[in-house]
Formats: structure tokens, C-alpha cells, sequence
């Protein structure tokens, strides 16, 4: 696994700058501040050719790709939630829960223009080891036109071991809060640079899925299925991720453990303490959400009071929690919320639990929010 | 008088010997044999009065001693209906009375017989021979024919909980359909007409009544009949007067006026990306009809070749060959399979029958398979050959490829579609129908064609609703309202 490496030099130059707010934030389990970074907000009302030019004044008000991407392998965990033939009513799920393809190859170009190396492009569909040009081809998305986007496009499905010799082990710094660590798809360890490119929406189980929660799907179900084998990963995936949220059986016993065999079995628990783990033992570089058209009530079709809308935000960042945090103060919620409060009345924040990893910062006071100012873009998901 | 296709038909329980059958398996009460009774009446087929249904299918000689009563209690009701343009056929039991049964029926006025098997006799009445399902003698068949052993159309009992489906493997419910065995059956018999005979199930009563008007549309959107055949629970409310049996029988009628009304599809041919080529027989007929159904409940449209005759003509349109057998092709289907390849078709098989020295490449980890690219085509060999149904019929979509779809749903739910084409005014047709007893809602139907707009069918609406089209490259995407057991769309022009 390649880590970003930093000097002492830089290192000290950084606590110069950050010293006045680092004093001020929480203390980590790991006894470091949490992160704090740029993140870019671009108003973009509909999909069409305005998306790439947001996007790309969203990648230059971070600073540019470039120094990040350069020559190097680019991985992007793409939102494709639920089946390919799920839909909000009529409306196609680019335009509703998945991230849409006019984003992608947005990301995919600009990437490329950037001067990234290669760039693969990953998600882990449910239930199936099919290629992922196939899932989306079953959406009516042409793969092609990704291929066309860069020189050097791969597709991978992450749900089995897919084009790998072995899964890819990722420890959980500090130990973890729900696994010492996960077992994942090659891709996931073959890359310099990780992007999560995610949809904004609300979510029944985490209260949001941005950034962060879209890492859930990088897990492979072979190994933490509903149908996964009890002692080695299965050879193609069985069910989706129940267990995770319910506790109901344990991963395949080649994976790390469990932190607490005799921890909570509920959802609101579990689930946003995965993720934390997750985006704590895979590090994402670049964390983008597709917020131009969504749905609010839930995080695919099959969620309750749902609504198709418009907010017209593109958010981009390089540090997930922050990004997310932004994400979230966007939707009309407040990032510092727990549990009790919107949009986790039912579950723990994920960006907390993120956050006490040392991940990075869901505190806006520590966030530079740069392009549209939060107040101008802000859609109140719950009054949409 | 001939065996006639445009005959509707439906079984009519009734009578002496109806009435012994169900005492010596001891279904039957009192009520029923009222019931049976009644059915025998001429005043019984005014239930008839404005439907297409123009046959009945009447037991005439079973090799029991009520067969004589029966041929006696019918006579009035075989009179009246004869009056009313009913044509009726008499089924009648193998053994050693059959020649006198059908003398008798022929003098009775019933327009055929049918046969369980058959005669080494020639009749001067028209004769049906009826098959079980997994033993129609193709070469033998009748022009219309009638097969047993059928399933009853709709979600599998055990993906059910409560009024809820579960999702199967696939992740869509798991259904019962005989479409697969239509479409086989018109590759086998063709220009012959399928009678499909199958029953209610037994829970089926008056308050949670069978779906009829899916077992008519399961048969008929893939070119077949079904002999209509209600329960006996439904037959004695409908004698009653029953507001719900009357409407559970004329839904049922409104599905069967819809096809009758559009008599035009039955010549429309079914479309298909796909061939599957076996010879369907012995040891290859539980694969290949496996694979036929696993393959439509995947949505998957394709065309079904008798493995002689396959290849011999063009078959355009088509990009991949699945050749299911173990038999290799003869020398001739050889050439045209490789030349079929070259073109850039795919042939899916068990072995690999093209030219030495090519070396296979893998495709796609999820896939086992060897690819050999030859030409601008690909023969694809399955490494440990075909032997879950289910797993080749996935991964023939897969090597297909879902790019080369012609029709997909989306928020598909219980439903399934079948596309045909009208060979001569080039119009497609996409038949939908929903496979629960619930309607479905926010069904989108994409087609791989663009055009404008669409003409909507439904059962029960007696013209067509144009229904606009909304680009989704490379075809065209249209939302279709609730779809209650089914619908069918009539799309102008070809692929783009």
C-alpha cells in the first residue's frame, strides 16, 4: 500500500500554520488534531458541458491535480448503490442515487488532463461478480465513453477478487472500532491516489452518504456477505452486506476480527463505525460528491419518503471528512450533530467516529470552504 | 369441418363422469355435484355470451362405466352450444374404446377429439393430440396440439413471504412461466397451434381466486392458448351470481378479448440477439429448456434453433450462437458457425471446434471461459462445460454482452417482456406482464430502437394510448403506467 509520505520539514511548517486552530480541536484516539483542508463548492444547476468547467474551477480552487495525481495510478470508488434496474419512479439512477456518469467522466478527463498515469474505475456491484462495464451497461451507462475520457481507463469489480491474486489487507490505525481490519480487492492497495466520488444524499441507516459512507461498498461480499463462506472468501458474492449492519454472522475467518465479538448489533452503530474504519485504513485522497440532481429520504429508491431534487452542487475536497462536513452543512444539517440529532436520529455520526480516528475535522470553523459559501448553496433537505 | 386455430378454448367440467372423478379422489361435496350438474345445462353457457371463448373441451369417454351417461347428459348442452357457434371437443381417454368414442362423438356433433396419445386408427373426425410436456412427439404433433404437465403462471410459492417476493438469485422475484416452452414449442411444431393445459391451483377459491388473466397472457404473449380452466370453487360462485367470480371471469375474459382483438401479433416473430441450438431431445432436453427459461426470466431475447436445421438459412440480426449440446456441428453448420464468426459473431459452446493454433485468452476473472478470437469474432469455450442451467444462462448474457439488449425494464419488479417483430410492416411489438398478483408501478421499458412515440395496449381499453418516448441513447425509454397482469407496446421502425 503506498502512504503519503511527509518531511520534518513540511511537517513543522504545517503545525506553524495550524497551530491557532489545532490547540482548539479534539483530541483523537490516536493523540493527533484531526485534519484540516480546503474544500471546494461549485454551483452547477444542471448535468450538460457546465459540469466539467465546475469541476475543473472546483480542482483549481484546491490547488490542482496535478502535484496529486501526476504519473500516477488513480483509483475511483464510484457510487453505484442497489441494482441496475432500480429506479426513483421513471428517473434514471444517475439523476437520483448514483453518481452520475456526466461526473464520472468529468473526474475521469480531468484526472487524465492532470496527467494521471491510469485511472480505474471501481465499484462493487450488488450481488455479482459480473464486470462492472456489464452494471452499467444494464443501467444504459456506455463504459465507452470513459474509455474515450482518458488513455489509460480500467474497470473493476471490487465485490470478489476480481483481477487479483489476493485480497489486499488494510489495518485500521489505533486497532479500529468495529474490525482490527479489512480484507479488500487489489485495486484498492494497486493505486498512489484513491478518489471516493460520491452522491449527496441522506441515508436510512448512517443519516448521510457522502464521501465516507460510499467506502462501505468497497468491502467485498465474498468475504462480508450475507452468503460469504465461514472460513475463506466465497468465489463470487453472495447477498449484500447484511452482516455488517445486523451483526447477523461474521466475515470469513481469513479476515481480521472483530474489535468486540460482544458489541452492539445495531445498524446506527455499526455501520458508521465500519466506515470510520474504512476511510481510517484506506485513505482517500480526493473526495468528490455529486449533489447537481438527488434524492432526498434515503440513499437509493427503496428508502421512505423519498424525493427527487435539484440542489446543484458539486463539492470537491482531499480530506473526506471534511468534505463531508461540508456536504452535510450544505444539506441544511449540522456536521457537529450525534445521535439524537439530524440526520443521525437514529444512528452514530460517522464523521465524529471519522474524525476521532484522526482522519480529519467536521468542525466548518477549521474548514476552508472556498468557491460558493455554504449560505449561497445550502439546499435544506428536510423542507425540499 | 377442420381443427380450427381461431378457436378459443376452455375446459368445461361438467357431467356424469366429472362428477366420478372427483368422488373417487373425494374432492367433491354435494355442492359440487350441483355444480357439474348445472354445468351440463344449456342455460350454463351464457356465461359465454360476448366472450371470444368459441370451444369447449368436454370429457367425452374416459374407458369408465359413466362414459355412456356422460354422451347422454352432454347431448343438450352440445345442442345448445352448437346453436351459439360453440365448437366442442371431446377428449377422450386411451384404450380400446377410442374408435367407438369418436364414432360417437362424430355422431354427437362434436367438432374433434382429443387423443391422449396416438391412434393406429383413422378417424372421419378431426383429431387433437395432447401431450405430456416433456414427451411431444414434434414430428407427430397435430395441427394443434396440446400439451400437460404446464406450469401454473406466477411467482414461485416458495420466494413468497406473506404477499411479499423474495428476490432469487438473480435478485428479481422467482417466477413460473411457460414461455420458454412456447417458444420452444414453435421452433419444434412450427405453424402449429399450442393448446397449453394446466390448472388452477388447488388453494385457488373465490376470495383469493387464481391469477387467469396472467395463465391467459403467459400463454398467449408467447404464441400459445390456454385452455381456460377455472376451479371448481369459482365455477359454483359464478353459477350464483358471485360479484367477485363474476369479476375475477371477466378480467379474465378481458384479457382474452385483448389477444382475440389483436390476432395480428400471433404472426409477429419472436426477436432475438441469441440462438440457442440443441436438439432439445433425450439427454439434452432438461438442459436446453433449463436454459430457454432461465434465459427468459433473465430478460434475455432469443431465438430457439432445432439444432438440423439450424444455421441453414441467415439469420440476421443475431450476434451470438449458443450451442448447448455435446454434439458437434456437422461439417456444413461447422463452416457456418465459423464464418458466423468471423463476421464478428460469438459462438458460446463446451468445446472448441474452430481452426488449430489459436491460443484461447482468458476474458474476465468472473467468467470461465476461454476466448478464442477468430476473425473479428470469438468462440468461447466453457472450461468445465454446461452444467448448471442457471450459471450458463448468466453467463451468456455476459459474454453476449447487456450492450446488445433489445429491450431491458427498469424497476422491473414482477415483471417480465417479450419482443416480437412484424416481418412484413417492420413494426415491433414489446409484450409486459406482471407475474404477481399485485399491479406494478414506475415500470420503464427501454428499447434499443429510437422513435417518437409508442401505441400502449392494455386489456380492457379498446384503442391505443400514445405513449411519447424519451431518448436514452442508443434507444429509447418509455414509462408505462400501472401494469395491472399486462400490457403491449407497438414501436415504429427498426434499430437505429
Amino acid at each position: 500500500m503506498t502512504t503519503t509520505r511527509c518531511s520534518r520539514r513540511k511537517f513543522l511548517g504545517a503545525i506553524g500554520a495550524t497551530a491557532g486552530v489545532w490547540l482548539a480541536r479534539p483530541t483523537t484516539f490516536l493523540g493527533r488534531p484531526a485534519p484540516a483542508g480546503r474544500v471546494a463548492v461549485g454551483m452547477c444547476p444542471e448535468y450538460g458541458p457546465e459540469v466539467i468547467s465546475t469541476m475543473a474551477t472546483l480542482f483549481d480552487q484546491l490547488g490542482g491535480l496535478e502535484g496529486l495525481v501526476r504519473g500516477k495510478t488513480v483509483a475511483i470508488k464510484l457510487n453505484l448503490t442497489g441494482g441496475a434496474f432500480d429506479r426513483l419512479g421513471y428517473i434514471p439512477a444517475g439523476m437520483t442515487h448514483w453518481v452520475h456518469p456526466e461526473v464520472v467522466g468529468a473526474t475521469v478527463h480531468l484526472l487524465a488532463k492532470a496527467g494521471a498515469y491510469r485511472i480505474r474505475l471501481l465499484e462493487s456491484p450488488m450481488s455479482t461478480a459480473e464486470p462492472l462495464e456489464e452494471f452499467m451497461l444494464q443501467a444504459n451507462w456506455e463504459p465507452r465513453n470513459f474509455l474515450s475520457a482518458a488513455s489509460r481507463v480500467e474497470f473493476e469489480n471490487t465485490n470478489y477478487l476480481g483481477f487479483g491474486k489476493k485480497y489486499s489487507r488494510f489495518m485500521v490505525p489505533g486497532g479500529g472500532l468495529m474490525f482490527k481490519g479489512y480484507d479488500l480487492n487489489h485495486s484498492y492497495e494497486d493505486c498512489d491516489v484513491f478518489v471516493s466520488l460520491a452522491k449527496l444524499k441522506e441515508h436510512v441507516t448512517a443519516g448521510v452518504t457522502l464521501t465516507m459512507k460510499n467506502c462501505f461498498g468497497i468491502t467485498p461480499c465474498t468475504i462480508y456477505g450475507d452468503g460469504s463462506p465461514e472460513d475463506e472468501p466465497g468465489r463470487v458474492p453472495r447477498g449484500g452486506r447484511g452482516p455488517f449492519h445486523d451483526g447477523s454472522r461474521l466475515p470469513a475467518k481469513s479476515a481480521p476480527p472483530l474489535v468486540d465479538l460482544s458489541g452492539s448489533k445495531e445498524g446506527g452503530y455499526r455501520v458508521p463505525r465500519v466506515v470510520a474504519d474504512l476511510v481510517a485504513a484506506r485513505p482517500v485522497h480526493l473526495a468528490i460528491i455529486d449533489g447537481v440532481h438527488t434524492m432526498t429520504g434515503g440513499e437509493g429508491p427503496w428508502a421512505t419518503g423519498r424525493h427527487y431534487v435539484k440542489p446543484g452542487l458539486l463539492i470537491a475536497g482531499t480530506n473526506c471528512v471534511n468534505t463531508d462536513a461540508v456536504g452535510m452543512a450544505l444539506m441544511g444539517f449540522d456536521p457537529m450533530a450525534d445521535r439524537g440529532t439530524p440526520p443521525f436520529e437514529t444512528c452514530d455520526s460517522t464523521l465524529r467516529l471519522a474524525e476521532q480516528l484522526g482522519v480529519g475535522t467536521r468542525d466548518l470553523r477549521q474548514i476552508e470552504v472556498v468557491g460558493t459559501p455554504i449560505s449561497k448553496g445550502r439546499f435544506d433537505f428536510r423542507r425540499a | 369441418m377442420n381443427l380450427d386455430p381461431k378457436w378459443v378454448p376452455m375446459k368445461w367440467p361438467c357431467g356424469p363422469l366429472a362428477w366420478a372423478r372427483r368422488n373417487k379422489s373425494k374432492s367433491g361435496g354435494a355442492e359440487l355435484k350441483e355444480t357439474l350438474a348445472a354445468w351440463a345445462q344449456p342455460a350454463a353457457l351464457d356465461l359465454l355470451k360476448g366472450t371470444p371463448v368459441n370451444c369447449l373441451v368436454v370429457e367425452w369417454a374416459d374407458g369408465a362405466p359413466e362414459d355412456s351417461a356422460q354422451q347422454q347428459a352432454l347431448k343438450p348442452l352440445l345442442e345448445a352450444g352448437r346453436r351459439r357457434g360453440i365448437n366442442f371437443v371431446g377428449k377422450v381417454a386411451a384404450g380400446e374404446g377410442v374408435a367407438a368414442a369418436v364414432a360417437s362423438a362424430r355422431a354427437t356433433g362434436l367438432s374433434a377429439v382429443m387423443l391422449a396419445e396416438p391412434s393406429g386408427h383413422s378417424f372421419d373426425l378431426p383429431v387433437l393430440l395432447q401431450f405430456p410436456r416433456d414427451k411431444v412427439a414434434w414430428k407427430s404433433a397435430t395441427r394443434i396440439f396440446s400439451s400437460t404437465g404446464n406450469e401454473w403462471p406466477g411467482l414461485k410459492l416458495e420466494t413468497m413471504q406473506g404477499d411479499t417476493a423474495i428476490a432469487g438469485p438473480t435478485g428479481v422475484p422467482w417466477v413460473n412461466s411457460n414461455a420458454w416452452f412456447s417458444l420452444l414449442a414453435d421452433e419444434l411444431a412450427p405453424g402449429k397451434t399450442r393448446w397449453l393445459d394446466f390448472d388452477p391451483p388447488e388453494a385457488a377459491n373465490v376470495a383469493h381466486p387464481a391469477n387467469y388473466a396472467l395463465a391467459v397472457a403467459d400463454s398467449q404473449a408467447y404464441g400459445s392458448q390456454w385452455i381456460i380452466s377455472l376451479d371448481d370453487n369459482l365455477r359454483t360462485a359464478l353459477l350464483k351470481g358471485n360479484p367477485q367470480a363474476t369479476s375475477v371471469w371477466s378480467k379474465t375474459c378481458e384479457t382474452v378479448t385483448f389477444f382475440a382483438s389483436h390476432r395480428e401479433w400471433e404472426g409477429f416473430q419472436s426477436q432475438g440477439i441469441l440462438a440457442v441450438i440443441s436438439d432439445f431431445l433425450g439427454d439434452n432436453a432438461f438442459l436446453g429448456g433449463e436454459v430457454l427459461n432461465l434465459l427468459n426470466r433473465r430478460g434475455i431475447q432469443f431465438q430457439v434453433m432445432e439444432r438440423s436445421r439450424a444455421l441453414s438459412t441467415p439469420t440476421p440480426g443475431l450476434k451470438a450462437i449458443l450451442w448447448l449440446d455435446k454434439d458437434a456441428p456437422s461439417a456444413d453448420q461447422l463452416a457456418n458457425l465459423l464464418a458466423f464468426v468471423r463476421q464478428g459473431g460469438l459462438v458460446i459452446a463446451t468445446a472448441y471446434w474452430g481452426p488449430s493454433g489459436v491460443m484461447p485468452k482468458n476474458r474476465d476473472p468472473s467468467l470461465d471461459y476461454k476466448m478464442y478470437n477468430i476473425g473479428q469474432g470469438q468462440i468461447a469455450v466453457s472450461v468445465e462445460g454446461f452444467q448448471d442451467p442457471y450459471q450458463v444462462a448468466v453467463d451468456a448474457h455476459l459474454l453476449v454482452s447487456r450492450r446488445n439488449d433489445l429491450v431491458r425494464l427498469y424497476n422491473p419488479d414482477t415483471t417480465n417482456c417479450h419482443s416480437s417483430l412484424d416481418p412484413i410492416h417492420k413494426r415491433r411489438l414489446v409484450q409486459i406482464l406482471n407475474y404477481s398478483s399485485s399491479p406494478v408501478s414506475f415500470v420503464t421499458l427501454w428499447v434499443n430502437t429510437r422513435t417518437r412515440s409508442a401505441r400502449l395496449w392494455s386489456p380492457g381499453v379498446s384503442d391505443f394510448l400514445s405513449l411519447p418516448g424519451v431518448p436514452a441513447a442508443p434507444g429509447t425509454e418509455f414509462g408505462l403506467p400501472t401494469i395491472a397482469v399486462n400490457c403491449a407496446l407497438e414501436v415504429e421502425g427498426l434499430n437505429s
